[in-house]
C-alpha cells in the first residue's frame, strides 16, 4: 500500500511537463471514474487530510489556518489543507497544484466552501456536483438534477482537458471502479468471521486506493492480493484481536492521530472493531450501480451514499451492519469536524438501543485536530463501556 | 412620529400572535426555517408563514439530541419544539440551507411531531441551467405537497396575488433602509430590526397595510445625516436576530445597511410579475445576492459588500457571526481581504448562544468606533 | 496641565496622574464588589501621593470594565485604545501590543502615532488568560508568583494540548502522577497560555515590536514563551499594570488641551 501510494503521489507531483495530465482536486465521495476515463491525475485534500492526521500536524496547521482567520470551529481537513496549501505544510510538502477542482456536497456542504476557498487561491475552474440530500426518498427532481449535472461534468471535463470525453474508455473505468467496490465489500465482509482477520483500524488504512483510485486496474489487483490473505487468515483461524471477546461497529470517520493508540487499547480488553460505517461508505452505493451503464447510474449512485440520507436512515443502516457483522457494542465518535456524520447520532444511539439493545460508547473528539482530545477522560470511557459489555 | 407599537407587540408576543391568526382564520400556521423558503407558496395556500429564531431560553432537552457544537439557532429552535413553545406550528419547512439544518429536519421530523413537515431542498448552485431547471422543479413540488396537506388548489391566480403582495412588502421594507441610510436619525436601527422580525411571522396582508402607514408617516421628516455618527455596515447572519443595533448605536456607530438574509436581502430584488407566477418566484430565489450557503460564482458576496459599503458611505463594518456557523466562518476571511484592499475596516464580533453581556459587546462596539 | 486616568477592571482598578507629559504619581487597588467606589478611593489616592488637590485636575478620563461607573469622569473610552495610547508613550515606536489580564486577554497593532489600526479580544473563554494560570497554580500547589522563574528552569516543556482550561487541568493533573517535573509542567503551561495568545493576535497580523502590557506581563516565563512563539523579543514596562490608566490620562491630556 505505502509503495503504491508513494508511487502516486510522486506521479502526482512531477512537473506538468513530464506526465502531461492534468491534476483534478476531488472530495472523497466525488465521482472520479471519469477523471481516470480523461486520464487526469485525481488528488483528495481529504486523503491528505488523514495523513496529516496520522503524521500529528494537524494542531500547526489548524493554528495556521486559525490566524488566516478560520475559526477553530470549522473542519479540521479543511482547516489543515487551506493552510497547507499556504505553507506547502503537511508531510508530503504540500499537495500538487490543481488545474480544476471537482467538489461534490455529497458527503457536506464544509466541501463546497473549502472548495471555493481553494478556488478563490489557486484561480481554477471548480466543478460543483450537487447532490441534494435524500431525507426520505430520492425524488425524481433530485435524480434529473443530478443527471443533468453529470452531463454537466462531462462538458467540463472536456473544456479544461482539452479533448474529447472517451465514453469507451469511461466503460472500461467503469467496470473496473465496480469490481475494486465489490472486492472492496468482499474483504469488508471477511470480519463476519469469528475470530475477525481484522478490525476496521486495518481497514481504514486499506481505504486509502478505494478512495482515491477507484476506477483502476491498481486497485483491483491490490484488494484481490488483500482479500486472499484476509480470506487464508479466515482459514487459518487467526484472529487480529489475540483474544476476541467483544465486538464492535465503530460510527464515523477515524481518530487519525490516534488509530495506533486507540486499536491497542480496545485490543488490551479483547474488544475488536469488527466494522465500521465510514470505509463501508466506498461499498454501500454498489445496489445502484450498472455496470453496463456506468455513467447513467452515477448519479444514483453518489446521491444516495449513506452519509446523504435520513438519520433514520443512517440508523438503520448502522443496525444492519451490526446485524451482519453480530456486533454486541456501538463506539460512536462524535467528530466536531464532521456536522453531517455527528449531528443525529444521539438519536440514532436511542434507536438502536431501543431495537437491538445493544450499548453505545460515545468518544468526543476530532479527525485531525488533536487540541480537541482528551486522552485521560476518554481511556476512562472505554474502560467503563468494556465493563458494561462484561 | 412613526408609531411602531404594533411591531413590537408582535415581536414581544409572537406565538400568541400566531395563536390568535389561527383562532381567527381557522387556516394553518407553517414555520419555516431560512430565507429560501418559499414564503409565497405558502402565503397562496392561504396559511401562515411563521419564521422560527431560536428561543431565549436554556438548553436542556436539545442536548439530548444535539451536541454542543451545533449552532444557537438549532439548538434554540430544537428546544423550543420539544417543549412545546411550538404547538401552534401545523407544520415545518426545511430549505436546503446548511448541514446543520438539514440534520435539525432529521431529528425534528423524528421527534417533534407537527403533522406537515416539508424538505424544499433547493439547490445549492444557482448559477446553471440545470439548477435552474431544478429549483422550479422543487417549488412546484412543493406546492403540490402543500396543496394536498390543506387540501385546496394555489392557482395562478392565488400565486400572482402573493407575488405582489410580498413586492409591495418588500418596496416598504427597502425605503426603511433607504430613509435610514441617508438619514440615520430619522430612524432608530431597533425599530427598523423589530419591524423586520414582526415580517417574518405577521399576516402578510396586515403587515402591509401597516408598513404603508409607517413609510407614509416617514415620508414628511426632512433628511438629516446625523452629524458626528460613523457610519455601519453589517455583514454576517443574524439568523437568531439579536438586538445588537442598540448597543451599536449607544457606542457611536449608525448602521446604515447590512447584508443580512433577515435585513437587506430580504427585500431586494422583485419577482417579476406576469408570466408564470412559479417561474417568477424561482428566478428571484435564483438571482437574490447569495448566503454563504449557496454558491453563485466564487466572490459573489465580497462584490455585494464592498460595493454595499461605498454605496452606503460607511466607514466601517461589523461582522457578526454566530458561534458553529461554518458558511458564514468560511467566507470571512475572504470578505476581510476584500475590504482590507479597498481600505475599509472592519471587526468580528464571534455571538454565541445568546448575545454575550453588555460589556463585552460594548467594549468592542466602542473601541472599533473609536478606531475608525 | 493635569489629567488623571482611571482604569476600574475586574480585578483591580489603577490610576496614573499624568502632569505635562511625565507620570507623577500611580496606584493601584483591588476592585472588589463595587466598581464606583473602586474608582473613587483610587482617584483619590493618586491625588493624595501626587500632593495634588481634585480642583487642580483638568480633565479625567475613566477606561476599562467598569469604566462607566466613573462618574466623575469626563468620557469613558475603551481599554484598548487606552492600552495602545499608554504603550504608545511608554516605548513610542512600539506596533503591537500583547495584554494579558487577569480574566481576558487582547492584542492591538497600532501606527506609529499610537492610533489603533486593528484589535482582537478574547473575554470569553479562560485558557489564553490570568485565570487559566490561577487554575494551574492551584494544580500544582505552587505560588503563581513563583511561576515565572521555575518555568525558565525547565529542560523540556511538557506539551499540554487542550483548548479548554478544564480539561487542560485534567492534563495536567495526568502529567503530575506521572511523574513529570512541575518546571517542565510549568513550562508547558506558559506555551499553551503563548499559543492561545499569538493564535489571536495573528488574527490581525502581529507586527514588530512588540509589547507586553497587564498583570501577567510579570511573569517573565509567558513573555519568554510569547516571544518564542512569535520570533521576536518583546518588551515589557515596569508600568505594565497601570499602562491603560496612563493612556486614559494621555487621552485626558489631549482632551483638555483641544478645548
Amino acid at each position: 500500500m505505502k509503495e503504491i501510494m508513494t508511487e502516486y503521489y510522486i506521479e502526482a507531483k512531477s512537473p506538468k511537463e513530464q506526465t502531461g495530465k492534468k491534476i483534478a482536486w476531488i472530495t472523497s465521495g466525488g465521482p472520479v471514474e471519469p477523471l481516470i476515463a480523461m486520464d487526469a491525475i485525481p488528488v483528495y485534500p481529504e486523503n491528505y487530510g488523514a495523513m496529516i492526521g496520522a503524521s500529528k500536524m494537524g494542531v500547526d496547521l489548524c493554528e495556521k489556518a486559525e490566524s488566516m482567520g478560520y475559526a477553530s470551529d470549522l473542519c479540521s481537513y479543511a482547516r489543515a489543507d487551506i493552510a497547507s496549501a499556504v505553507i506547502n505544510g503537511g508531510p508530503i510538502g504540500g499537495l500538487p497544484e490543481p488545474d480544476m477542482l471537482i467538489c461534490c456536497n455529497n458527503i457536506c456542504g464544509t466541501v463546497l466552501k473549502w472548495y471555493e476557498v481553494q478556488a478563490r487561491y489557486y484561480n481554477v475552474p471548480l466543478f460543483i456536483l450537487d447532490t441534494p440530500l435524500c431525507h426520505t426518498e430520492y425524488s425524481p427532481e433530485i435524480k434529473n438534477y443530478v443527471e443533468a449535472q453529470v452531463m454537466e461534468y462531462i462538458k467540463f471535463l472536456e473544456e479544461v482537458c482539452g479533448k474529447k470525453f472517451d465514453y469507451d474508455r469511461m466503460e472500461e473505468v467503469g467496470s473496473l471502479s465496480v469490481r475494486g467496490q465489490e472486492l472492496w465489500q468482499a474483504v469488508l465482509d471477511t470480519t463476519m468471521n469469528r475470530p475477525a482477520p481484522m478490525t476496521c483500524f486495518d481497514a481504514f488504512f486499506h481505504l486509502a486506493l478505494i478512495v482515491t483510485l477507484r476506477g483502476t486496474q491498481t486497485v483491483v489487483d491490490y484488494y484481490e492480493m488483500l482479500l486472499a490473505e484476509m480470506n487464508q487468515r479466515v482459514k487459518d483461524g487467526i484472529s487480529m484481536v489475540p483474544d476476541e471477546k467483544y465486538r464492535l461497529l465503530w460510527d464515523n470517520l477515524p481518530i487519525w492521530y490516534k488509530t495506533r493508540w486507540m486499536s491497542d487499547k480496545f485490543a488490551e480488553h479483547g474488544a475488536c472493531l469488527v466494522a465500521d460505517t465510514y470505509t463501508s461508505g466506498w461499498c454501500s452505493a454498489l445496489k445502484y450501480m450498472n455496470t453496463d451503464d456506468f455513467l447513467g447510474s452515477l448519479a444514483e449512485g453518489y446521491t444516495r451514499i449513506f452519509l446523504n440520507c435520513g438519520t433514520d436512515q443512517m440508523a438503520e443502516n448502522i443496525m444492519a451492519l451490526a446485524e451482519k457483522y453480530s456486533a454486541d457494542g456501538l463506539v460512536i465518535h462524535s467528530n466536531r469536524s464532521c456536522k453531517p456524520y455527528s449531528l443525529g447520532q444521539y438519536d440514532i444511539q436511542k434507536i438502536v438501543q431501543k431495537k437491538m439493545n445493544i450499548p453505545t460508547l460515545i468518544i468526543e473528539a476530532d479527525m485531525v485536530d488533536e487540541r480537541n482530545f482528551s486522552e485521560s477522560q476518554i481511556e476512562t470511557r472505554i474502560d467503563a463501556f468494556i465493563e458494561m459489555l462484561k | 412620529m412613526a408609531n411602531f407599537d404594533l411591531f413590537y407587540e408582535v415581536v414581544n408576543n409572537p406565538d400568541q400572535y400566531a395563536r390568535n391568526w389561527k383562532k381567527e382564520t381557522g387556516h394553518p400556521v407553517i414555520g419555516y426555517f431560512c430565507s429560501y423558503a418559499p414564503e409565497e407558496i405558502i402565503t397562496a395556500a392561504g396559511a401562515l408563514p411563521y419564521r422560527i429564531l431560536a428561543g431565549q431560553g436554556n438548553i436542556s432537552k436539545a442536548d439530548a439530541h444535539l451536541q454542543a457544537y451545533s449552532c444557537s439557532l438549532v439548538r434554540g429552535a430544537l428546544e423550543d419544539a420539544l417543549t412545546g413553545n411550538l404547538a401552534f406550528l401545523d407544520g415545518t419547512v426545511f430549505p436546503n440551507t446548511c448541514d446543520s439544518i438539514q440534520r435539525l429536519s432529521d431529528i425534528w421530523r423524528m421527534n417533534a411531531g407537527f403533522k406537515f413537515h416539508a424538505d424544499v431542498m433547493v439547490p445549492v448552485k444557482l448559477n446553471t441551467e440545470s439548477s435552474k431547471a431544478y429549483m422550479y422543479a422543487v417549488l412546484a413540488g412543493f406546492k403540490e405537497k402543500l396543496e394536498a396537506y390543506t387540501g385546496e388548489r394555489i392557482t395562478k391566480e392565488k400565486l400572482g396575488d402573493a407575488i405582489s403582495l410580498y413586492n409591495d412588502i418588500k418596496k416598504n421594507l427597502s425605503m426603511l433602509y433607504s430613509i435610514r441610510r441617508d438619514a440615520p436619525g430619522a430612524l432608530k436601527s431597533s425599530d427598523i430590526h423589530t419591524v423586520f422580525k414582526a415580517a417574518m411571522v405577521m399576516d402578510r396582508r396586515r403587515l402591509l397595510e401597516e408598513l404603508e402607514k409607517i413609510t407614509a408617516e416617514l415620508g414628511e421628516v426632512p433628511a438629516a445625516a446625523d452629524p458626528g455618527k460613523k457610519r455601519i455596515v453589517l455583514s454576517g447572519n443574524l439568523c437568531s436576530m439579536p438586538d445588537i443595533y442598540k448597543t451599536i448605536e449607544a457606542s457611536g456607530g449608525a448602521v446604515v445597511w447590512d447584508d443580512f438574509c433577515t435585513g437587506s436581502r430580504y427585500f431586494e430584488g422583485d419577482i417579476a410579475s406576469g408570466g408564470d407566477p412559479l417561474h417568477a418566484i424561482a428566478d428571484r430565489y435564483l438571482t437574490r445576492v447569495v448566503c454563504p450557503a449557496k454558491h453563485s460564482g466564487t466572490t459573489n458576496r465580497g462584490d455585494y459588500l464592498v460595493k454595499t459599503v461605498k454605496e452606503t458611505r460607511a466607514n466601517g463594518v461589523i461582522f457578526l457571526l454566530i458561534k458553529f456557523c461554518d458558511p458564514h466562518s468560511f467566507d470571512y476571511p475572504y470578505l476581510k481581504e476584500m475590504l482590507e484592499k479597498e481600505n475599509i475596516p472592519s471587526v468580528l464580533f464571534e455571538i454565541e448562544d445568546q448575545l454575550p453581556s453588555e460589556g463585552q459587546i460594548n467594549t468592542r462596539c466602542e473601541a472599533f468606533i473609536e478606531m475608525l | 496641565m493635569i489629567t488623571v486616568g482611571v482604569d476600574v477592571g475586574s480585578i483591580s482598578a489603577k490610576a496614573a496622574l499624568i502632569k505635562d507629559n511625565s507620570i507623577i504619581a500611580s496606584r493601584v487597588i483591588l476592585t472588589g464588589y463595587n466598581a464606583k467606589n473602586a474608582g473613587e478611593q483610587v482617584f483619590e489616592g493618586v491625588l493624595a501621593d501626587a500632593g495634588v488637590q481634585s480642583s487642580e485636575v483638568d480633565a479625567i478620563i475613566a477606561t476599562g470594565y467598569g469604566r462607566n461607573s466613573v462618574t466623575f469622569a469626563d468620557k469613558a473610552i475603551t481599554e484598548i485604545t487606552c492600552h495602545a495610547a499608554g504603550a504608545h508613550f511608554l516605548s513610542p515606536g512600539v506596533r503591537s501590543i500583547i495584554d494579558i489580564g487577569g480574566q481576558d486577554s487582547k492584542a492591538i497593532v497600532v501606527d506609529e502615532t499610537g492610533r489603533v489600526l486593528d484589535f482582537a479580544m478574547n473575554d470569553k473563554c479562560a485558557a489564553g488568560t490570568g485565570r487559566f494560570l490561577e487554575v494551574m497554580a492551584r494544580a500544582l500547589e505552587v505560588d503563581l508568583d513563583a511561576f515565572g522563574n521555575m518555568s525558565l528552569e525547565a529542560d523540556k516543556a511538557a506539551s499540554i494540548s487542550s483548548l479548554c482550561t478544564v480539561f487542560a487541568e485534567s492534563e495536567v493533573i495526568s502529567l503530575i502522577s506521572k511523574g513529570e517535573r512541575r518546571r517542565n509542567i510549568i513550562a508547558g503551561i506558559h506555551e499553551s497560555i503563548a499559543s492561545r495568545v499569538v493564535a489571536m493576535g495573528n488574527r490581525i497580523g502581529l507586527t514588530e515590536p512588540v509589547m507586553m502590557t497587564g498583570g501577567v506581563a510579570k511573569n517573565i516565563g509567558v513573555v519568554r514563551a510569547l516571544e518564542k512563539k512569535i520570533n521576536t523579543s518583546i518588551s515589557v514596562s515596569e508600568n505594565a499594570q497601570i499602562t491603560g490608566a496612563i493612556g486614559a490620562g494621555l487621552i485626558a491630556r489631549d482632551r483638555a488641551r483641544n478645548n
